[in-house]
């Protein structure tokens, strides 16, 4: 579905990605792993377009992303819900879920596709009207997965949806996540919370410090050990 | 009381002008948060266009008034290109002293391709005032007025109930995020330029048609007047801009009155001045916006 091969993201003369390799399957939850600053957001900030790489190539189904602007590669089907939601605060639930589908014209289509989000996440057919600066952490990371499917991407990119939420948050999100999944979503998921992620992917990679160090199947590897290079790395710093 | 009744008239008729300018300036700032200086010479630009247009080829009202806004959006964009869309974001300093620059150029580009100092600009409206009782209306007061209160009322619509609004809100709030929702940023910040340009061009143009001529200084007067009207209100508001500039011409008008024309202007800074320092979010300005124009 998505192939990136030899991806290389530079900032100035610093090497974040150095030649990343991965295949996403179609229909499936592919994990990525990693330590901080193993360059897991520069790799999806390269792919959803924001990052020009200095080399390599980024396939979906096919067709090359790479020099594409991002207005043009969500149209194309990528969607990501970055870091941190960034959900447009002054904005009511009702605009941002709008905004999410800004490339789409199918007036019918999009508002039908409202009211799917809204059947799926009832909170925030409740707050539709309310700014989205006032939802709760995870009425806001709802509010954001929501707009990217607006989009209607054939691939959706998640970067550590669970980032400061509290547990029973976070495991309301996986579901989530299991639920898009058994609906046909494909999903490439960064994740800090390997023993969550590990328990939804199909599919998982390991990042250390720009490079693909593990790639394999939950259960390949001991999860101690997933656990242990995802936070810490194998190579000793410095 | 009937001359402080009458003065405050006059003051929002003058202040619906600076309401008009602080239109345009608050579209750039919103959506850049960066200051551009050369936002009422563009206007002046425009200006000599529907002048040139007047005076050569004997051209009516509406022509004039095309003319004046084709001119500020040509040069708006000119701006844009030059000043604006190089620098990165957080280079907000650039931008402004670059947009400093490109005013002195386009000052002196009217005074050396136009060597008159004074051309004039068809009247808008002729004839006498009216008489409501003891007070006076002027009739092209009254056109700038609606003019304002109209634009203003195009530009809120056109910011909260259209997809290009939409977009904006979104560049506004995150430009990454509009980006990844798919808000092409660099097109939509070059028409909000445009737009802006045209709004400067519909003001300068409302503007000079009460005051019946143009010259190269015109430019500093729009862009100053503009800027205050713009910072009491509220930066970012759009009922705030125009409001802003109701107040300014307001107190104006009443100091103009009581102490003379040299006090005149000492009032108008010292209004802003207390707002920057009691309220400098200023009337209907956020302080969310505040902080963020900290990064400017």
């Amino acid at each position: 579905m998505l192939d990136v091969s030899e991806l290389v993201t530079t900032y100035g003369k610093i090497e974040a990605l150095k030649g990343v390799s991965l295949h996403v399957a179609g229909g499936k939850i592919t994990c990525l792993l990693g330590p901080n600053g193993a360059g897991k957001t520069t790799l999806m900030m390269t792919i959803a377009g924001i990052l020009r790489p200095r080399r390599g190539s980024i396939k979906l189904e096919g067709a090359e992303l790479v020099g594409l602007s991002p207005a043009k590669i969500v149209s194309r089907g990528i969607a990501l819900v970055p870091e941190n939601r960034l959900v447009f605060p002054e904005m009511s639930v009702r605009e941002n879920l709008l905004a999410g589908a800004y490339q789409r014209r199918d007036k019918s289509e999009i508002a039908a596709d409202m009211e799917r989000m809204y059947a799926r996440f009832p909170q925030l057919k409740e707050r539709r009207e309310q700014l989205a600066g006032t939802l709760s952490g995870g009425e806001q990371q709802m509010l954001a997965v929501a707009r990217a499917l607006m989009s209607r991407p054939r691939v959706l990119l998640m970067d550590e949806p669970s980032l400061g939420l509290a547990p029973l948050i976070v495991a309301e999100i996986f579901d989530i996540v299991a639920a898009l999944n058994r609906d046909g979503t494909t999903m490439l998921l960064v994740e800090q919370n390997a023993h969550m992620a590990l328990k939804v992917a199909h599919q998982f990679f390991l990042m250390e410090q720009g490079r693909v160090t593990f790639q394999g199947t939950p259960g390949q590897l001991a999860e101690d050990e997933v656990i242990q290079r995802a936070y810490l790395g194998t190579r000793r710093a410095g | 009381m009937i001359d402080f009744i009458q003065n405050t008239i006059d003051g929002v008729m003058i202040g619906s002008s600076y309401g008009l300018l602080a239109l345009g300036f608050t579209v750039i700032f919103g959506v850049m948060r960066r200051l551009n200086l050369s936002y009422g010479p563009t206007v002046m630009i425009g200006a000599y266009f529907g002048t040139v247009l007047y005076l050569d080829f004997g051209a009516g009202l509406l022509a004039v008034a095309a003319a004046v806004v084709a001119g500020a959006v040509i040069s708006g964009v000119y701006v844009e290109r030059l000043c604006f869309a190089p620098m990165k974001a957080g280079a907000g300093i650039a931008s402004m002293v670059s947009s400093f620059a490109i005013w002195m150029q386009l000052e002196q580009a009217a005074v050396l391709v136009l060597p008159r100092h004074t051309y004039p600009f068809p009247p808008l409206a002729t004839g006498p005032a009216l008489e409501i009782g003891p007070l006076l209306v002027r009739p092209d007061h009254l056109i700038m007025l609606g003019g304002a209160l109209l634009l203003a009322a195009v530009v809120q619509l056109a910011l909260y109930h259209t997809r290009f609004g939409l977009g904006l809100r979104a560049v506004i709030a995150n430009p990454i995020a509009a980006n990844l929702v798919g808000v092409d940023v660099g097109r939509l910040v070059m028409l909000a330029f445009a737009a802006a340009s045209a709004i400067g061009g519909v003001a300068g143009f409302l503007v000079l048609a009460v005051d019946q001529q143009v010259t190269p200084m015109f430019g500093m007067w729009a862009t100053l007047k503009g800027l205050i009207a713009m910072m009491i209100g509220g930066l970012g508001s759009i009922p705030g801009a125009l409001l802003g500039g109701l107040l300014l011409g307001v107190v104006e008008v009443h100091s103009h009155w009581l102490f003379g024309p040299q006090v005149r202007d000492l009032f108008a800074y010292f209004v802003l001045f207390a707002f920057l320092v009691a309220r400098p979010g200023g009337l209907l300005g956020r302080t969310a916006d505040v902080e963020l124009s900290h990064r400017v």
